[in-house]
């Protein structure tokens, strides 16, 4: 029985690529920073919390890192911690460096200074990128991160090539594009949207009030994503991939979609006020997936529209 | 009015430079120092007047880039006008020993000094300099490598440093601060470390030459790099800090030379030509002819060899810097020529092993120093 290590998995991609592990025979153990304390709601949610061994890991201190590799013996392991929010990063931009890049760094090192012959995934973010512009990202695209987040992830990105260059380790980077689901946090604009949407179909009075809608995202389906993350450690040699569905969609057909299907039309219901905007958030990011296809036959299933359906379906459930 | 500087990495080769430099201008200059057993202000003592004299222009603090609140404090207390950040673990192959280290005095440090100065409100008032480097380009997309040339770091160093660069490009968008990257490709002079390759050469050929020492291990010798005069490259941190604009600059000569190039240079200093025989790990130089102070060496005696335990994990092969814009914007120009820069190392490094040898053959025991 292979034996998986899933570092971060409290968030949503860590409740999906459970989910997925499990299904494929695998032992599970997952970390957070305080297992006692954490709720653990994602794998709640899908009812696995039992079924997954749940432990306590700083990513930022090495002893603790080291400790954990070692007694979860681990064949696999996905890199998921870490501060995940770009607009707190200009906040706390330390912590996010810390949880980022040096529990990325910690994590390469206490693998190398283990010896084992574990695969290290870790989860790269498109944020790197910055604005894509006209053109799409794949691979070759240079970084040009524009928040403390994306810094530190670019930072993470190049200690995994380095660590995978210089000491042969088998580590890899999904540079991973937006990816939704109704495990995000309400935060996260998507869910912001789709709740609100619903509240104001089921009679709620409120306004939705967003700081832009000429934003044009890659929104892909967070558990099409997990399925990447598995396929990429699965090749003889370790190699970076883009992960996104290439399918671009502004803000504004994400809103419109999510109304129109509830039958409500959004401009009767949406405030947009640019004070609410972030000032370095880029306008257009998209990707190009064109590699992972070729290499390891991964495609998103679940893309635009479909996605906001999907999305509307567990929402409205749980509205009711 | 008279401005004010504050250098972190004061006591390095590029800060006594930029000190002196600094203070010909008129500037007052502080430093940020490292607490250490042993007396680290060599390279600047000559700038460096007793505490307890009044009206200096050269105050320095003690602190570390690893800790926020001595930084916070000191850029507090000091309200520059402009900031330097020169502190840096800067040692590429120790990197790999010491990343985390690494990470956090030169990518943290950064940040740490670029979060003082927004959250002290200077913003509008301290200018920010930024050491990158060229090692940022690592195993390099094109040749010569400028602005726009991507990045592909290959050591903990080079990550560290990818990280400074792009939070300093960071604050500069998202918080409007004047803070600047200068991307500087090698620079020398005799104040370099002595761990540096070229220090290693000029001091180690010295010593070879003098009889303090038989050989002279290096890692990498195909190695080839873009070498400046530090003298050079700190006239270029100044000239980023006064323009009307912020910008990120490479600094380079746009000359490149491989590590042997540099051996055999510094050796015709010395009236010594060498022959180098084999290849790889078992490449050495060996003595072909010998006059002046190097006379009495044997033609044959072999006074390079490779010492495999020099070789990076990951190499980075060969940099040379187009530095094209920073002659246009900055009007600057690097005025010391590849020989000159060795000529100057090699006969400071001379007199120094001169020194030594007087000292052991007055019967003191001339210090060893080993890596």
């Amino acid at each position: 029985m292979k034996r998986a290590l899933v570092c971060g998995i409290s968030g949503q991609d860590g409740a999906y690529l459970a989910a997925l592990l499990l299904d494929r025979g695998y032992e599970v153990v997952g970390t957070s920073r305080d297992a006692a304390a954490n709720r653990f709601a994602g794998l709640q949610a899908l009812g696995l919390r039992e079924r997954v061994r749940l432990v306590s890991m700083r990513p930022g201190e090495l002893h603790s890192v080291e400790q954990v590799i070692e007694r979860a013996r681990p064949d696999e392991i996905y890199n998921l911690a870490g501060q995940s929010s770009a607009a707190l990063s200009f906040e706390q931009p330390l912590e996010t460096f810390e949880s980022v890049a040096a529990g990325t760094l910690n994590l390469l090192e206490a693998l190398r200074r283990s010896g084992r012959a574990a695969r290290l995934f870790s989860a790269g973010s498109s944020d790197c990128f910055g604005d894509t512009g006209a053109g799409v990202a794949d691979e070759q695209t240079p970084f040009r991160p524009a928040s403390p987040y994306a810094v530190a992830k670019a930072a993470a990105f190049w200690s995994v090539a380095g660590y995978r260059e210089a000491h042969g380790l088998w580590a890899c980077t999904g540079i991973l594009f937006n990816h939704e689901s109704p495990l995000r946090p309400e935060r996260f604009v998507t869910k912001k949207i789709v709740a609100a949407a619903c509240r104001i179909a089921r009679g709620s009075r409120e306004r939705l009030r967003l700081g832009t809608l000429a934003i044009v995202r890659d929104w892909g389906w967070a558990p099409d994503y997990v399925e990447a993350m598995w396929r990429l450690l699965q090749p003889q040699a370790p190699r970076d991939y883009v992960v996104a569905t290439g399918k671009p969609c502004s803000l504004e057909d994400f809103v419109a979609h999510a109304f129109a299907a509830l039958g409500l039309d959004w401009r009767e219901h949406v405030d947009v006020e640019p004070a609410l905007a972030r000032p370095s958030d880029p306008q257009r990011v998209c990707g190009d997936p064109g590699r992972i296809a070729r290499d390891l036959g991964w495609r998103a299933q679940c893309t635009m529209p479909e996605l906001v359906d999907r999305l509307l379906a567990v929402e409205s459930r749980a509205c009711v | 009015m008279r401005k004010t500087a504050l250098i972190t990495g004061i006591t390095g080769q590029d800060g006594a430079y930029l000190a002196e430099f600094l203070l010909g201008k008129g500037y007052a200059v502080h430093g940020i120092r490292r607490r250490v057993s042993l007396f680290n202000t060599d390279r600047i003592d000559h700038l460096y007047r007793d505490p307890h004299e009044s009206g200096r222009s050269l105050i320095l603090h003690y602190g570390d880039m690893t800790d926020s609140l001595a930084l916070m404090r000191t850029v507090q207390q000091v309200q520059p006008d402009e900031i330097y950040n020169l502190a840096a673990q800067s040692h590429v192959a120790v990197s790999f020993e010491e990343p985390e280290l690494t990470a956090n005095a030169d990518a943290l440090g950064a940040l740490r000094m670029l979060e003082a100065v927004r959250v002290l409100g200077l913003r509008g008032k301290t200018r920010f300099y930024q050491a990158s480097t060229s090692e940022l380009y690592g195993l390099a997309r094109e040749t010569p490598q400028s602005e726009r040339t991507p990045f592909h770091p290959r050591s903990p160093y080079g990550v560290a440093k990818l990280y400074a660069y792009w939070i300093t490009v960071n604050y500069r968008e998202a918080y409007g601060l004047y803070a600047c990257n200068g991307i500087l490709f090698n620079h020398e002079s005799p104040l370099r470390g002595e761990t540096f390759v070229t220090r290693k050469i000029t001091r180690g050929l010295a010593r070879i030459v003098l009889g303090l020492q038989r050989c002279l291990y290096l890692g990498n010798l195909g190695a080839r790099r873009d070498w400046g005069h530090a003298r050079d490259f700190v006239e270029a941190q100044w000239l980023m800090l006064q323009q009307r604009r912020p910008g990120d600059y490479v600094i380079a000569t746009g000359e490149q030379h491989s590590v042997r190039e540099f051996v055999d240079a510094a050796a015709r200093e010395l009236g010594l030509a060498l022959e180098w025989r084999g290849s790889g790990k078992r490449e050495h130089a060996l003595v072909a002819s010998a006059r002046g102070v190097a006379r009495h060496l044997k033609p044959g005696a072999v006074v390079v060899r490779v010492d495999p335990r020099y070789l990076r994990p990951a190499e980075v092969e060969a940099l040379v810097g187009d530095a094209a814009r920073a002659r246009r914007e900055l009007g600057w120009q690097p005025k010391v020529k590849f020989r000159q820069l060795v000529a100057e190392m090699m006969r400071a490094d001379l007199e120094a092993a001169r020194r030594d040898a007087l000292v052991a053959r007055h019967g003191y025991g001339a210090r060893q120093r080993h890596e």
